[in-house]
């Protein structure tokens, strides 16, 4: 059991909840009769979703001790996304 | 090295690009069925399209129902190799009949509407709208057929112990499932993404489909290579 | 799924501690990346095409949004998040050879995806229940079409899990690589679920 506790996924993963508890009151606190776009909150929301990938992607998939060619694809995947979402948003 | 005794599965092979070329000449620029033109126009719109475009579309499909048996030569080409493969013949059988039932509507049915269509320029709009939509829907919208030849030959590919091809056209072959399966809500939608000339359900899946194409016809010809003339396949 | 010779040193080396050894080792086969990585192109076109047409209609997006239920969206997040851990958890137990342990974590894994489905499944019933079908507007035929393609990928995740436990029961198996490549699979769906959540539940 402690060896679990100790374990580096186990610390991500304790990280990727809170976040997503996070977002998810970042989200809530939104909510109601009035929502209106918020550029500043979608940043919030992107980058956090960016993080969280890449957490899943190098702790989880182990791609932190992969090949390079695996690190920069999928590093260049989540950046072409990301700002790709982040700029039609912002257009 | 291309041995003498192997000269009837090149021959098969080169049928392959061949086909495809003249597919890809017939449904784009002749036929115009790729990109396909829109859901959401009117029967007038319809019959314009069809005087527009009658000489190319009688030119492209009368040629297609004269060299559609190529695709079947292709299709026995796989379904060759994958009878040397480890696994039951089953899954070749089933390979040849997916596409022999999916080659209908996902092929000659376009064609024939097509064909009908521009055959009497007169009829009432009514009807050629009615010839377009069966044309433009069995094109993209028989993809249950070619979901699941896909996926019997992912299949194929991951049980055979031979290596006949690599690990990785399965998986290749399973993006293709994916992509089919995204065409379903064509029957539903005129417009938009998911609609028969949408993003995701023709432009997406068309572009994966090239890559899956590519890939095979290159991986048959290595596996030819391979293959020992004096080969004993089962029948 | 096949071995890579060369990196059997380093596969032995892992298997001796939980965690990879540093440097390059590719976790599972090259086949299984390939199809991740093909997978992951394919669902970004479909977050593209998704945000295109959103800024195409911004308001009625919004206002569509507000009908999703937020705390069913997270939940699910944290379920995938969780299932995700397990299924890491249970390949450094096989490479530690606590066979035991890396069954039980893997049928946990299993469990989360089934209660994700079910939480799924719940949803829309929910959505359907209060008139948002796919035809209603666009936000809702994506909402159907990505969380729909997103749960074909479960249910065949939940089999190739089964793999994994197949895998790991047979002693004369137990090959890392098929191991990895099919938890690098069920980290996939969980990495999708985590860009579905923030496109279509939270963004303003």
């Amino acid at each position: 059991m402690r060896s679990i506790a100790r374990a580096r996924v186990t610390q991500v993963w304790i990280f990727l909840s809170s976040i997503t508890v996070g977002s998810w009151m970042l989200g809530a606190t939104h909510e109601g009769s009035g929502i209106a776009p918020n550029a500043a909150v979608t940043a919030g929301i992107l980058a956090l979703a960016a993080i969280k990938v890449r957490c899943i992607i190098h702790y989880f998939m182990e791609v932190r001790t992969a090949p390079e060619w695996l690190r920069v694809f999928t590093d260049y995947w989540l950046q072409v996304l990301m700002s790709a979402i982040l700029l039609i948003y912002l257009y | 090295m291309r041995d003498r005794g192997k000269r009837d599965l090149w021959i098969c092979w080169w049928v392959f690009p061949v086909f495809y070329t003249l597919f890809g000449v017939i449904f784009v620029p002749l036929t115009r069925v790729m990109p396909p033109p829109r859901p959401d126009v009117t029967a007038d719109q319809i019959t314009a399209f069809f005087d527009a475009h009658s000489l190319t579309i009688k030119i492209g499909f009368g040629l297609l129902m004269v060299v559609i048996g190529g695709g079947s030569i292709a299709n026995g080409l796989v379904a060759h190799q994958m009878k040397r493969m480890s696994i039951s013949p089953v899954f070749a059988y089933g390979y040849i009949a997916t596409l022999a039932v999916g080659g209908i509507p996902g092929c000659l049915f376009a064609g024939l509407a097509f064909l009908t269509a521009t055959f009497r320029p007169d009829r009432d709009p009514q009807l050629i709208a009615l010839l377009y939509d069966i044309a433009l829907l069995s094109f993209i919208g028989s993809l249950g057929c070619f979901a699941t030849q896909y996926l019997i030959f992912a299949l194929a590919i991951f049980l055979d112990r031979n290596r006949i091809l690599p690990n990785w056209m399965a998986y290749v072959s399973i993006w293709q499932v994916v992509t089919e399966l995204m065409a379903a809500p064509v029957f539903i939608f005129r417009t938009g993404p998911f609609a028969w000339n949408g993003a995701i359900s023709f432009y997406e899946g068309t572009a994966i489909f090239g890559v899956y194409i590519a890939c095979l016809i290159a991986l048959l010809r290595k596996a030819i290579e391979r293959q020992p003339a004096d080969e004993r396949v089962p029948d | 799924m096949t071995h890579e010779p060369k990196l059997e040193p380093r596969r032995r080396a892992a298997v001796k501690s939980g965690t990879p050894p540093p440097g390059c080792y590719l976790s599972g086969d090259t086949g299984m990346w390939v199809f991740v990585l093909g997978d992951l192109v394919i669902f970004g076109v479909y977050f593209i095409v998704f945000m295109v047409l959103r800024a195409g209609d911004p308001r009625s997006f919004l206002s569509s949004q507000r009908h999703l239920d937020l705390t069913m969206g997270a939940l699910n997040t944290l379920v995938l998040l969780t299932s995700s851990w397990l299924v890491a958890l249970a390949v450094q137990s096989v490479r530690t050879g606590e066979i035991r342990r890396a069954t039980g974590l893997v049928y946990g894994a299993g469990g989360c995806g089934l209660l994700f489905l079910l939480i799924k499944a719940e949803e829309w019933h929910t959505m359907i229940g209060h008139g948002f079908t796919l035809t209603h507007n666009d936000f809702f035929m994506f909402y159907y079409m990505l969380t729909g393609a997103h749960l074909l990928h479960v249910l065949i995740g939940i089999l190739v899990l089964a793999l994994f436990r197949g895998e790991i029961r047979d002693p004369r198996l137990r090959r890392m690589s098929v191991v990895e490549a099919t938890a690098t699979y069920w980290h996939m769906v969980d990495l999708l679920w985590v860009v579905i959540f923030a496109l279509l539940y939270v963004m303003r």
